[in-house]
């Protein structure tokens, strides 16, 4: 899953937001190129990307923004929340196991190569074998062959290619996948499944760091120079002229600005020093509603926070009414306005509002009622002590105390708060046996669909491999959702998903405490800004005031 | 320059003390006998001295309410901030109203409260780091200075490589290192305490070599004295007041230290209370809601103004050299 | 003088080493893996984790990585790279200009308002002017940076801003050129005004109640003169030695400051270095800060030959 940038809401400070390394530089760079006249660009806020600028090796929003201005992914998604090809010319299956990808004409590299499908052929191979330690490579999961550039530590990879992935002539290919999957067009749309030109490999068959540094795209912005990171304060990229796509009216520069902290942005955004801002800190809410006005924009993201129970190693948690009387105990809506200022949302269902299947309401142990909470907490003879753990590097501290507060409030129990360096540590302590209690847990999805908040979350198959970290384990929900995943229909499947988010509901391995809204703003020098459901701004669309 | 009392710049008070064997312009001590007869002195003319000092006086009447603070915290307040019921969201960042003088935190407790219960890691922290620091790099200077040669040589350097390392920043790697260690406040101590000893040990190394040199020194020895008597007996006695000095107006950079340290999150932690913790909770909402960040921040300066002032009063008492 | 200096040097060397080592160790044993903390929340695959171990040496013994390390930054000038491929000297540059500016604008600050003062004060001494000032000193020398750093940021930075209708304080950031270091400089540099203002002052005190300057004045000087030309400039030793000293304190001590005002400096860097396990970050970090220590303190050696005739380094 990617790093939130929730994350980066919340902590609002350089203070923990380590997701945001500080960004460097003296200060007499200040990036403002306004001054050179001509074509002034349009400014936007960024943190500092984790790594290289590399498709396979992004997992973190920073660089997938920067990215996602440089590449055409093969979809997009509308305001149904739906894909729609972009790249791509069609998608198509018969058997949710064989996928068929047409490309659309026209595309051309950065550097006049034109874009083929051995292009992506050879970009997914890359990123799926272990010896180039892709931090996405797990998007290719699904796909047949996966295994063999996979076979595990230490051991030698025999093969280069995975046996799904063909390209059929330079506009086709076939994708084959280990077991069927309906939602595998929507997925297509992560930076994770962007193409690779030939001239991003070198002699050693390695995406070299020199393209890790100025990226070569097919899509709508090219990089000006490379980026340094730790030196340079800005990302400068302009129009690219042979771009197919829509082009945006009356400007061609793109500038990403820098920033370390989400409050010194703000800052600029209200002195004109910067034009859009999509990660407004908790603490600029009430001012920039105010402040900002029409150009103060709040809408779902489809992120969700839980509070995580650690079914396979502490029994204390297994009777499912003290899970309930736990989770009726948070008084969410207050947490969400108080403690996020509304930059956060209660939650009511494990499927984020944001993403089609989402229904209001769903969970009913949802809501709080402190009074219900401790007389079922009582009489399922709950443990006395609760310990509730969370990692101090993301900003989580001020929310888990309030739960914390809650539930010692609510249940009459001692609560023990214990922070983590990261989140790994958690994991590790309950593997080890040293820890036993509660967790924070979040998910940004890494495509937009009901399933991506289900299967790899809660499904026994993903206990090791997959982020489900509760241990749950339930057969009628995953029967749910490998149906779901063969369904013929996506109507269809988005009804049996909804059946297996039943299930969650009913048992509760998580409590979900909150969905992220995307709270954003944009300067006077702009207009029409949308960003869309990966939290990128649609760039064709938005004009100079 | 961090708050913590840093090895590298030697500041006027230390420096005023410190003789090295660096050739300064200072003068030669004073002879020896003189000295030796002014020191049986010394102690009570500081008393005297100090008595008779608005400063130190009322340095004393703040640190004894500091004191009664972080022992019996429940005399000044009603409420016990340990207990979460006395917490309410909906009110968080609320300003002051009746009960609740200090107004509410981000999490809807009482600051008054908070701030009350924080004094205790404070004055602990503070007063364990001092004691330990003392002691430690005292005895070692001691034996550096009075036994010279490899001995010397070898604490000297050690201590060189501790001087180097930013106070700070070092105490934030070994308490982030040993977090998991389940210490509790200790951590904090020991951290402090492996990076500020070299400090009295520089001090009371220099004071030794100053006295080592003395008549009444050699004399002790001629007479065949042992070495530890001569350490104790004749060595100790006249080296022993710079460290006093410095030991006292170190304690208030501790506490300060203490404060950094929690407030990068790697100090006091949650739910236990200090004021450097509630200065880092209070800081994301600090332009909307500035009051529970202010109140502990004025009692964590008013608590290291007090060590520093007793601080400086010892410290002209001691060292009359300076009125 | 020469022979001086390289003597100073060698004696350097196991302090460098002895201080480096002694980070290395406790980076080296910080809680959690360094290669799962890049992962964020998700957790890596295991070949993943076993291939980036095995390339950064993180499997081989402390001393041995510890070896790789030191050669690399002292025979090839190369820092490392941190576990995401980037090389720590180039992110490092960019940072330490932050912080070296911050240091630089806070020891600019330091003297002129520390001589400033304790001149004033020495002038003044017994005077309500000389009490006065001695108060202020104690009170800054009392109140955390911790404090005086919000205090300030409120109060010139927000409330000065809502009064006169400008931004006069940048709060955070260091994306206004100088404009943005005073604030912080300032903070930086309270303990320091305050010691130097006292030592300017004791320095001075001492120095007018020499006979020469008795010499001076009965020679019918005026007193600007004597002040400025013998009084000022043989009390000038202990402050230089104060200052050149402090550049390497400002800059270790940067950490509270570069995280209340979000400067993108060293001490950030290093702090969440801590919290990312980058062993290469925090150390080369330190690395730096000791050698600026070690360097700091060689030039006031030197200074004190070329202010103090009497002292010669043989």
């Amino acid at each position: 899953m990617r790093v939130t940038r929730g994350a980066r809401i919340v902590a609002g400070t350089a203070l923990l937001a380590l997701a945001v390394a500080a960004c460097g530089g003296g200060a007499t760079q200040s990036g403002d190129s306004a001054a050179g006249g001509g074509d002034t660009p349009v400014r936007m806020e960024l943190g500092e990307p984790q790594n290289l600028l590399v498709p396979s090796n992004t997992t973190e929003s920073e660089g997938a923004e920067v990215l996602a201005a440089v590449f055409e992914p093969l979809v997009n998604y509308n305001e149904n929340k739906e894909a729609v090809e972009a790249a791509a010319e069609s998608i198509t299956s018969d058997d949710n196991v064989t996928w068929t990808i047409k490309l659309k004409p026209g595309y051309t590299w950065h550097n006049g190569e034109p874009l083929i499908a051995q292009n992506y052929v050879d970009a997914w191979n890359y990123a799926a074998n272990q010896d180039n330690a892709q931090g996405a490579g797990y998007f290719f999961g699904r796909v047949e062959g996966y295994a063999d550039l996979n076979p595990g530590e230490g051991k030698e990879v025999t093969t280069k290619e995975m046996s799904g992935l063909k390209a059929v002539d330079d506009t086709t290919f076939t994708v084959k996948l280990a077991a069927p999957f309906s939602q595998f067009k929507v997925m297509l749309g992560y930076t994770a499944f962007y193409p690779l030109p030939k001239a991003a490999f070198g002699d050693d068959g390695k995406v070299t760091a020199a393209f890790g540094e100025q990226p070569i795209g097919q899509g709508l912005f090219k990089l000006d120079k490379p980026y340094k990171k730790g030196t340079d304060q800005t990302v400068d990229m302009t129009v690219y002229d042979k771009y197919p796509g829509t082009k945006p009216k009356g400007w061609t520069k793109l500038q990403f600005k820098l920033y370390n902290s989400s409050e010194t942005a703000y800052n600029d955004l209200q002195a004109d020093n910067v034009d859009i801002h999509d990660a407004l800190p908790a603490s600029a809410i009430a001012s920039a509603k105010t402040a900002l006005g029409d150009r103060y924009q709040d809408q779902p993201d489809a992120g969700v926070g839980y509070i995580g129970f650690p079914l396979q190693y502490n029994d204390e948690y297994k009777d499912i009414k003290v899970r309930e009387a736990i989770s009726m105990a948070i008084d969410r809506k207050t947490i969400a306005e108080t403690v996020f200022s509304g930059t956060r949302a209660p939650a009511d269902d494990f499927i984020n509002p944001a993403i089609a299947g989402y229904r209001q309401g769903a969970c009913a142990a949802c809501t709080y009622d402190p009074g219900k909470a401790k007389e079922q907490y009582a009489a399922a003879k709950g443990p006395a002590k609760l310990e509730l753990g969370y990692n101090a590097d993301g900003g989580h501290k001020e929310w888990i105390e309030a739960v914390a507060n809650n539930l010692r409030a609510n249940l009459g129990v001692d609560v023990t708060v214990k922070p983590f360096e990261k989140f790994a540590n958690i994991l590790d302590d309950l593997d080890a046996k040293k820890y036993k209690g509660m967790f924070r847990m979040g998910w940004a999805i890494d495509y937009p669909s009901a399933e991506n908040y289900l299967s790899p979350i809660f499904s026994t198959g993903a206990i090791k491999t997959g982020s489900n970290y509760a241990g749950y384990s339930n057969k009628e929900f995953d029967d749910l959702v490998a149906k779901g995943d063969q369904a013929a229909t996506a109507e269809e499947g988005l009804k049996l998903y909804q059946q297996a988010d039943d299930v969650l509901i009913k048992d509760l391995p998580y409590v979900p405490v909150y969905f992220y809204r995307n709270n954003s703003g944009y300067s006077n020098k702009v207009k029409n800004v949308k960003i869309n459901l990966l939290n990128q701004v649609e760039w064709a669309e938005v004009e100079k005031a | 320059m961090s708050d913590m009392p840093q090895a590298g710049p030697v500041p006027q008070d230390t420096q005023t003390l410190t003789t090295d064997e660096k050739a300064t312009a200072s003068p030669p001590p004073a002879g020896g006998r003189k000295k030796a007869a002014r020191s049986a002195s010394l102690w009570s003319d500081a008393w005297y001295d100090l008595r008779r000092r608005p400063m130190f006086i009322f340095s004393l009447i703040l640190i004894a309410i500091l004191l009664v603070m972080s022992f019996w915290p429940s005399l000044f307040t009603s409420i016990n901030p340990f207990d979460a019921r006395t917490c309410e969201l909906s009110t968080a960042r609320q300003g002051p109203s009746s009960g609740h003088p200090f107004g509410r935190d981000s999490l809807g407790c009482d600051v008054f409260a908070r701030t009350i219960y924080g004094a205790k890691n404070s004055i602990i922290i503070g007063v364990t780091t001092t004691v330990i620091t003392a002691l430690v790099g005292g005895l070692l200077g001691l034996i550096a200075g009075a036994r010279g040669g490899l001995t010397d040589t070898i604490t000297s350097r050690v201590t060189e490589v501790f001087f180097a390392i930013p106070s700070i920043l070092g105490a934030l790697l070994i308490t982030a290192t040993f977090r998991d260690a389940s210490l509790g406040i200790w951590l904090v101590v020991i951290a402090l305490s492996i990076l500020a000893w070299p400090m009295t040990f520089r001090i009371m190394r220099a004071a030794v070599l100053t006295a080592r040199g003395q008549d009444f020194v050699l004399a002790a020895r001629a007479l065949g004295a042992s070495q530890a008597r001569v350490m104790f007996k004749h060595l100790l006695p006249n080296a022993v007041a710079p460290v006093i000095v410095v030991a006292t107006i170190n304690l208030g950079g501790f506490i300060a230290a203490e404060a950094a340290l929690s407030f990068l999150g790697v100090g006091v932690q949650s739910p236990d209370i200090s004021w450097g913790l509630m200065i880092a909770d209070a800081r994301n909402r600090f332009l909307e809601a500035p009051l529970p960040l202010v109140f502990p921040a004025v009692f964590l300066s008013v608590t290291v103004l007090a060590f520093i002032m007793l601080g400086d009063a010892v410290r002209d008492a001691l060292d009359p050299k300076l009125r | 003088m020469g022979r001086y200096i390289i003597r100073r040097l060698i004696q350097a060397i196991p302090v460098l080493l002895g201080a480096t080592l002694f980070i290395f160790a406790i980076v080296f044993a910080l809680p959690g893996d360094p290669v799962e903390a890049l992962a964020g929340e998700k957790r890596l695959d295991p070949n993943i984790v076993a291939i980036i171990r095995d390339q950064y040496h993180l499997n081989d013994p402390l001393l041995l990585q510890y070896w790789y390390y030191i050669s690399g930054v002292f025979l090839h000038g190369d820092f490392g790279k941190t576990f995401a491929g980037v090389s720590v000297s180039q992110l490092m540059a960019g940072k330490i200009q932050v912080t070296l500016n911050l240091a630089l604008v806070a020891l600019v600050m330091e003297a002129v308002i520390g001589v400033v003062l304790g001149l004033w004060a020495a002038l003044r001494r017994g005077r309500a002017t000389d009490t006065a000032i001695l108060a202020s000193t104690l009170l800054l020398i009392s109140v955390p940076t911790l404090v005086t750093g919000f205090v300030l940021q409120l109060w010139l930075g927000v409330w000065l801003k809502q009064t006169v209708g400008f931004e006069v304080f940048p709060i955070a950031g260091a994306t206004q050129g100088l404009k943005s270091y005073l604030l912080p400089g300032f903070v930086l540099a309270g303990t320091s005004i305050a010691y130097l203002t006292r030592l300017t002052r004791t320095s001075l005190v001492e120095t007018l109640r020499s006979d020469y300057i008795r010499t001076a004045t009965a020679k019918g000087l005026s007193r600007r003169r004597v002040v400025g030309r013998h009084g000022l400039r043989n009390a000038l030793i202990p402050m230089v030695t104060y200052l050149g000293a402090d550049l390497g304190a400002l800059m270790g001590g940067a950490v509270i400051t570069e995280t209340i005002f979000n400067l993108p400096g060293i001490g950030l860097q290093l702090y969440q270095g801590v919290y990312l396990r980058e062993q290469p970050i925090v150390v080369g970090i330190v690395t730096i800060l000791v050698l600026v220590y070690i360097v700091a303190n060689l030039v006031v050696d030197m200074l004190y030959a070329v202010l103090d005739p009497r002292i010669r380094y043989e």
